[in-house]
Order: structure tokens, then C-alpha cells, then sequence
């Protein structure tokens, strides 16, 4: 590490001379994915992976490249003064060091474990599916990762930060002649304590059960009720619209609205970097930016748009620490940083879940869609599939819908038609935090 | 390179080695509104060695190309501890051993291309987009290309090079009216090609552009029932993801239920109804000679004459269902496994001629265009980038939001009409299984008509 160290200090050091300014990510990565098919264990992966990425600004403009070569750097920096000398001119300058929160992001328990570890836990989820059901076919993923990143720029910025993960995935399928049905739960975090690979297999088992009558609906607008990943079918369209970039484009419904009233006072968003352990969560942004906790939607205020360096330079804004080089299935050092959300909070209301049923004549329950961005999210509708949803009347559960879409525009849903948020918010794939959301008056189309 | 390899299969202990190292020259250049978002010149190179022993795979992917021998040795070990407690043995259909050197030759090689020439391109691109109209607001335009030299060789003799060139164009333009409108038209391609393919796209450009500006005028489809009929590029997105995955025998090799599900000469449709996956089409971007374990391409009905007649193997998936691999065993890079995936796919022309077609529709939709789709075995959903109202026989007002569901095993059974008029094409995406996205794959059809398809969207 040290070596690696003083080789990017030499690196920065030449690239000051013949620059403007630059700015160096690297990324170590090793995993250890376990794979469970049809129940029965299929492979264990070792990856140990590296690659550097460049940024630099010559004469005014930007350029940028990546290797997996970290011996030579030669055509590195070959190839983004090529892409230098032609690219835009680049609004910002690399950040100096500035103070960070303090964010945990490693776990020696993570570290340590291996694939007997692995093996054992996935063992487990297995036998208490098929407890459950022995024909089910399961496939169960469980896979470490320990990222090394470390980020340096010719403004004297030196970052270094050990980081671990730890991700749990299960899927059953229960295959009928005229039903096939799979169900999903996964759930990753940076410490090993916090994840329960057995909750995970009751919370499958659970929907399975709900799933096993099959009922029909009705075409209708009605009220519906999303829970767990169903959640993100509303949340896609709001992070495109307080995107900074979509706003500064002008392809955001929010362009122009801050301070103003968007949602009904009882929907607020957050979007927090710092929290400690969660997979989104680190000191700094992958540009050198401290991360924030921040509203951006503030009892149903618009409170802040997310920004990078080359968005808020554009118009004008403060970075808020959301430069990342990922999207929103993961990334690498193969990108340049652009705007992404850390953990989504979505804060809960105060009534449970079952007070919110009870209080329904008939709802429909979204627990999980297909096409997420569906429908035209730059102008918040949204229109999805429904993979896992089922049907309650007065209360009670009644059973599965299929072949079922919902639709509808989430700020007007938000705004007019909001039912409750329950009181206990649950994480989603460990990037959304949020309660079960009730909205009347959703579109819900059917055979 | 090649002796080193070489030795380290040599010295293998599993029961069966394969080595993958991959060398990538890519580039990219993406334009948002006026601003150039990516410049970029980037390079790639690694590796992956996969084991088998018994019934264990492992597995060690890694950057450095240093130590071979030591990766093949960590494969070993791992895929050793897989088998202790994996029950059942793993065979691997055989295949003939194969020495080959893959090179292709291509009209403009994008890496002797300067990055100067292909930022030109797509500012161009960019601005006939711009300027199109002052309705439009934004735009993305995106080139890529990437050339693979793929290096492939396995413990029972086979030693392949394969050169795999990729190009992709992402030409979108938003227009808007006021915030409750705001609409895009976008134009996606992608060929196995060199840079010269990506020329020339200036129709395309305004294509783009012009669509957002109509689609302002569009009305939201309105949820329900209707006779629908897909042009090509729906049709073979909708045949790719409603039944090409549910082909891919990794769903149900170790599936017996499944497998009962799927028999081989079910029917599945009308008698006109014929599923093609081909590895090798001229141009297309699914194409390669051999799969990630070495087997040839080959043309593969999945459904003929309306039957079920063939999934899509690796060698393993073949070996477990007693049948022939279909060189179907695709990896999208070298951080990942091959596994059971698709390559140009389409539903082979029939008889009827678009206004054939229409003509008996009371009340319909025609949709166009697609924005991707997704499967979960027998459930699918897609998205058209615009539609049109049928309106006793013939075509209406422009329609919106038009995203299609349905129930495999059902939608196929309700293709009416198969056209005469197949299209098969590439978009600048890719397909996605098991995390590993974007694959390079085509999807095609003739215009098909089904009844019966659920639309979602505002109810009545």
C-alpha cells in the first residue's frame, strides 16, 4: 500500500508539470462469491481484482482514462491527455482535502470469513426452505467483497479506505403446470452481524405461503400498498427528478421548485452518506467530497438536489458529496464519477401496517415489480409489472395477483392521495430505508 | 502468452481446466446537451480459470497475469472444497477439440480510429438533434466501441484466439412541453462492426429527435385488454425475453418439475410459429464463432412449427439433459463464468402482410419501438417507445406509456398472424442475466399480431 502510495505521488508529481491538474482512483477488490443451485452447492469464486482510473485537466479541459495495467502507466497517461486535448472545457478543479464525517465502512468479521463459512450459512437457508417445501427449486448467493480504494489529486487530496461487504441472495421457484412462480429476497451490508441469512429464508417462506392462492382483480384505479422492494417503483422517479444533472438540464419536473411544497408533509426523503456500515456509506465521495446527510425532501418540501464537481460547476450549486463512480447496480474505476444517491431514508409514519390493511376494504399489496423505470420517470410516472403482489380485502391477506400492472404519476400520488406510511421502515437490498407506503387512487390493470 | 497458459493447464490437477485472458481497447464518447460528458480512451486486460472436480466448480478471476500457474492451483483447491459437498458429479457433454485463430477484418478498425474523428461524429449527432427543434431540452448521445482478443483454451486440447469487435450508437433527444410533458425519442444500435458502422446515422439522429417532438402530442394509453400488433423491434424483444430465457436450460437442468413443464414438443403456438437462436449472423452483434467453452455456433430452433424444439446448452446443462451443447455458453467478460445465454434471436417471417394484419382490428394498438424488457420465467413485461391506435382497420392517434405484460406460455399460444417482413437488429444495450450485463445480443421478428395482451396505464 505504501509503495502504491508513493508510486501515485510520483505519478501526480510528473502530471503537475504538464498539467493543469489531475487526480488518480485506485481500486483493489477481492470476493468470494458462493453460488447454491437447485438447492445443492454449484461453485465458490476467488476474484482479486485492480484497476486505475485518470482524470486530468489540460489546458482547461478534461480527460480521462483506465487500465487494469498497474505496472505501466504509459498509455494511462497517454490516453487522457488524447482525451484532454479534445474534451470540454472542465468547470471545476480537483478538491483539496476537506474534514469528513466519521463513517464506519470495515468489519474484520467480514474479513475473516471464508468459503466454509459461506457454505455453512447457505447450507442452512437451504434446509429451512425445503423445510418448508422440498420441490422448491432455491438458489442461494452469498459473496464477500474487501475493496481497497484510495483517490489522490494534484491539489494534495490523499485518501486511503479499507472497505467490506457482505450480500446474501435466495430464490425460490415453485414450478406449476399454468404457474411458475420465483421469489427473491437479497440484502447486503458492510458488517457481518447485521445480516441474517435465516430471517432472510422466513421472509421468503413467508410470501410463499401468502402466495399459494391465486386470485383475481379488477382493472381500476384502487388503493395500493407498496412494501419492501415494491418501494422502488416511487423512488426511481423521484431520484431521476432531484438527479442535479436532470434538473440542470431541464428534464426535471423539480427544476425551479426548492422550498416549494411537492408531497404531502408526511413524506420525507433523505439521502445520507454517513451512515455507519451501510453499503452506500463512506467518509468521502469518489471524487474527494465529504459525504452529508441532507433532506431532500422535507415534510413534502423540495429541500436539495444531488450533485458532483462537474454538475454543480455547471449550475452553479454546491457538490453535495454524491460523485460516484457507480450507478445503480454498482460500478468500478471503469467510469467517470456522476451524480448517485447514497442510502435513500425514507422516514415512517405512525401507523402499523395491519391498522393501514384493516382500515382498507380492499387494497393491493406491491411487494416487488418488473421494468423498474418503466412508464416516463422524467415526468414521475411510473409503470411497472407486478412480480409479487397480493390481494387484501378488510384486513386480510386474500392471496396473489398475477398478470397484473400498476401505473401512475408518483408526484401526484404523493401529493393528493397518500393513505399512511406505516411505523416500521425496512432496509431494500441495503440501499433504501423506508416504510410500506398506502396511496389510493393507483392504476392497477388486469385480465 | 500461449506456452504459459499451456503449462498451467499442464500442471492442472482438476478433473477439467479452462483458462480465458481477455485484451479490450475500448472507447467512449457521450454528449449530454452541449456538454461532453465522457472522452475516453481506455484499456483492459484479464483473466479467468475455471476447475471442475467432481461436482464442484471453482473458480479465480483476477487482473494479473503474473502467476498462472498459482490461479489454476487457487481454482483447484476451491472447486476441491466444492465438491466434498457437491452430491452429484458434474459431466460435461464432449465436444471435439478445436485449434483455432479467430481474425476478423474490419472496414475501419476503431482502435487506428483518433478519438478526435469519433468526437466529431457524435457531435454532430448531437447538435442535428439540438437544433431539431427549441422544444428539444436535452439530449444523450453515446458512441462505443470496444475490440476483444479473446484467448481461450481448455485441459482437453482445445486453443482458441478470438477477435470479438463491438459498436454501439445511443442517439436520444427530450423535448418538453411543461413538466407534466416531457418526451423522449431515442434511437439504439449496436453491430459487430468496426467504426464504419456508426457512420452515417444522421437519419437516425433526426429520427430521434423528431419522435420526442410528436410524442408531446401523444395521449397516454389507457389500461386494459387489447389485440395488439408488435412491429419487428417489439417482436423481438418480447421473443427474447418472454421465451429465449425460458430456454436457457440453467433455469432447469437440475429442475425436474420444470423440465415436466417443458417437454420437448409441447406446443406453443400456431403451426407458422418458428424461434431461431443463431450464432452467427453477418454484421450482428450476438455473434462469435465459439461460445466461452469452445464450442462452435450453431443455429438452434427453439420452437418449430409451432412445437417446443430445442433449449439452449452449455456443455453442462447438455451432459445433465442428455443432449448436444449449443455453443450457447457466454461470459460478458473475463470477471465472470460462461453461462447459458442467447445470441441473435428471432422469430422467422410468415405469411402476412401488415395490412393484413390490420384490417379486422375494431379497436387495437399498434406498438413500436422498444425500451427493454424483462422476464421472470413464465412472467415478462416490456416497453414500447410509441404507439398507435388502431381504429377499425386502420391506424389512429399517436399513443404514450405503452408498457405490454403477459403470461408466456398464454401470449404465445395468442399469436394470430406472423408477417412477412423480418428485421433483425442490435441496440447500444445488451442483455442481463446473473448480474452479468450488458451482453452483446440481437432480437428480431416480423411485425406479429396477439390478442388478448394486457396494457398497463391510466384505468378508464
Amino acid at each position: 500500500m505504501k509503495s502504491q502510495k508513493i508510486r501515485a505521488e510520483a505519478l501526480l508529481e510528473k502530471l503537475a508539470k504538464q498539467t493543469d491538474g489531475a487526480e488518480i482512483y485506485e481500486l483493489r477488490t477481492v470476493e468470494l462469491p458462493v453460488r447454491f443451485r437447485a438447492g445443492a452447492l454449484e461453485s465458490v469464486k476467488a476474484v482479486e481484482t485492480a484497476g486505475r482510473a485518470l482524470r486530468l485537466i489540460k489546458d482547461g479541459r478534461l480527460g480521462f482514462s483506465t487500465t487494469t495495467d498497474l505496472g505501466d502507466d504509459t498509455y494511462l497517461v497517454q490516453n487522457a491527455l488524447e482525451s484532454a486535448h479534445y474534451g470540454d472545457p472542465a468547470p471545476f478543479r480537483f478538491p483539496a482535502q476537506q474534514p469528513a464525517p466519521s463513517v464506519q465502512c470495515f468489519d474484520p468479521q467480514v474479513e475473516q470469513m471464508d468459503e466454509q463459512s459461506f457454505i455453512a450459512l447457505g447450507e442452512q437457508i437451504v434446509e429451512k426452505i425445503k423445510a418448508y417445501d422440498a420441490t422448491l427449486q432455491i438458489n442461494v448467493g452469498l459473496s464477500k467483497e474487501l475493496e481497497e480504494v484510495s483517490l489522490y489529486n494534484t491539489s494534495g487530496l490523499a485518501l486511503t479506505s479499507r472497505r467490506t461487504l457482505l450480500s446474501v441472495s435466495v430464490s425460490a421457484t415453485r414450478a406449476r403446470e399454468g404457474d411458475i412462480f420465483t421469489i427473491f429476497e437479497a440484502t447486503s451490508w458492510r458488517q457481518a452481524k447485521e445480516i441474517d441469512g435465516l430471517a432472510l429464508a422466513e421472509r421468503l417462506i413467508e410470501r410463499l405461503r401468502l402466495a399459494e392462492r391465486i386470485v383475481p382483480i379488477q382493472t381500476k384505479a384502487m388503493p395500493v400498498i407498496f412494501r419492501g422492494p415494491g418501494v422502488l417503483a416511487l423512488l426511481i422517479p423521484f431520484m431521476v427528478g432531484l438527479d442535479g444533472r436532470n434538473v440542470f438540464l431541464g428534464v426535471s419536473p423539480l427544476r425551479g421548485k426548492l422550498d416549494q411544497k411537492i408531497c404531502d408533509e408526511r413524506f420525507s426523503l433523505i439521502d445520507d452518506g454517513t451512515l455507519d456500515f451501510a453499503p452506500r456509506s463512506a467518509p468521502y465521495d469518489d471524487e474527494g467530497m465529504p459525504t452529508q446527510r441532507k433532506f431532500l425532501i422535507e415534510r413534502g418540501v423540495a429541500k436539495q438536489f444531488l450533485y458532483d464537481l462537474k454538475t454543480a460547476a455547471l449550475a452553479r450549486a454546491q457538490p453535495t458529496g454524491n460523485g460516484f463512480k457507480a450507478g445503480f447496480m454498482g460500478g468500478g474505476f471503469r467510469y467517470p464519477p456522476r451524480i448517485s444517491s447514497t442510502s435513500a431514508i425514507i422516514p415512517p409514519g405512525d401507523r402499523t401496517f395491519t391498522q393501514i390493511l384493516k382500515d382498507l376494504d380492499e387494497a393491493l399489496i406491491v411487494e416487488n415489480v418488473m421494468g423498474l423505470g418503466g412508464g416516463n420517470p422524467l415526468t414521475g410516472e411510473f409503470s411497472n409489472t407486478v412480480s409479487v403482489g397480493f390481494l387484501a380485502r378488510k384486513g386480510e391477506i386474500v392471496g396473489r395477483v398475477k398478470n397484473t400492472m400498476i401505473a401512475g404519476n408518483v408526484y401526484d400520488l404523493l401529493r393528493e392521495r397518500l393513505i399512511a406510511l406505516s411505523d416500521r421502515p425496512e432496509w431494500i437490498f441495503g440501499f433504501a430505508h423506508a416504510p410500506a407506503i398506502a396511496l389510493d387512487g393507483v392504476s392497477v390493470a388486469s385480465k | 502468452m500461449r506456452e504459459a497458459i499451456l503449462r498451467a493447464l499442464e500442471r492442472s490437477r482438476a478433473d477439467y481446466t479452462e483458462i480465458r485472458v481477455e485484451r479490450e481497447w475500448r472507447t467512449e464518447v457521450a454528449y449530454r446537451k452541449e456538454n461532453l460528458e465522457n472522452l475516453e480512451a481506455s484499456s483492459e486486460l484479464g483473466g479467468i480459470v475455471r476447475c471442475l472436480v467432481g461436482g464442484g466448480w471453482g473458480i479465480a478471476v483476477f487482473n494479473s497475469l503474473e502467476n498462472l500457474e498459482r490461479r489454476v492451483e487457487d481454482a483447484f483447491r476451491i472447486a476441491k472444497a466444492v465438491s466434498a459437498k457437491a452430491p452429484e458429479r458434474a459431466a460435461l457433454a464432449p465436444t471435439r477439440p478445436v485449434q483455432d485463430e479467430v481474425r476478423v477484418t474490419l472496414k475501419k478498425d476503431p482502435r487506428s480510429i483518433p478519438l478526435k474523428q469519433k468526437q466529431e461524429l457524435l457531435r454532430r449527432y448531437n447538435e442535428l438533434m439540438l437544433k431539431h427543434s427549441g422544444k428539444i431540452v436535452s439530449t444523450t448521445a453515446r458512441y462505443t466501441d470496444s475490440f476483444k482478443e479473446v484467448t481461450y483454451a481448455n485441459s482437453e486440447g482445445t486453443f482458441i484466439v478470438d477477435e470479438r469487435p463491438d459498436v454501439t450508437l445511443l442517439l436520444s433527444a427530450t423535448a418538453r412541453e411543461d413538466e407534466k410533458n416531457i418526451q423522449t425519442g431515442s434511437e439504439s444500435l449496436g453491430w459487430f462492426a468496426g467504426f464504419e458502422a456508426a457512420e452515417n446515422q444522421e437519419e437516425h439522429a433526426l429520427k430521434a429527435a423528431q419522435r420526442a417532438i410528436e410524442l408531446l402530442g401523444a395521449k397516454p394509453v389507457t389500461a386494459g385488454v387489447y389485440t395488439v400488433i408488435l412491429d419487428q423491434d417489439l417482436a423481438g424483444v418480447f421473443i427474447h425475453e418472454a421465451f429465449g430465457h425460458l430456454c436457457e436450460a440453467d433455469f432447469l437442468f437440475k429442475n425436474p418439475r420444470l423440465q415436466e413443464i417443458l417437454k420437448i414438443g409441447r406446443p406453443f403456438g400456431i403451426p407458422e410459429l418458428n424461434v431461431v437462436d443463431d450464432g452467427y449472423l453477418e454484421g450482428l452483434r450476438g455473434n462469435s464463432k465459439y461460445d466461452d467453452e469452445g464450442t462452435p455456433r450453431q443455429k438452434v430452433y427453439l420452437i418449430k412449427n409451432g412445437v417446443l424444439n430445442s433449449f439452449l446448452h452449455s456443455r453442462q446443462t447438455a451432459a445433465k439433459m442428455g443432449t448436444q451443447p449449443t455453443g450457447n455458453a457466454r461470459a460478458v467478460n473475463y470477471q465472470f463464468e460462461p453461462i447459458v445465454r442467447m445470441r441473435n434471436t428471432y422469430i422467422e417471417p410468415g405469411s402476412a402482410t401488415f395490412e393484413q394484419m390490420l384490417k379486422d382490428i375494431d379497436y387495437g394498438i399498434y406498438a413500436c419501438g422498444s425500451f427493454g424488457g424483462q422476464t421472470m420465467l413464465e412472467q415478462f413485461t416490456f416497453e414500447a417507445k410509441y404507439a398507435y391506435e388502431i381504429v377499425r382497420g386502420q391506424l389512429g392517434e399517436l399513443l404514450r406509456d405503452v408498457v405490454l405484460t403477459g403470461n408466456v406460455f398464454e401470449t404465445l399460444k395468442n399469436i394470430e398472424m406472423i408477417g412477412n417482413d423480418l428485421v433483425i437488429k442490435g441496440t447500444s444495450g445488451g442483455c442481463g442475466k446473473d448480474g452479468q450485463f450488458p451482453l452483446p445480443v440481437t432480437t428480431g421478428g416480423p411485425h406479429i399480431r396477439v390478442r388478448h395482451v394486457t396494457i398497463g396505464g391510466k384505468a378508464s
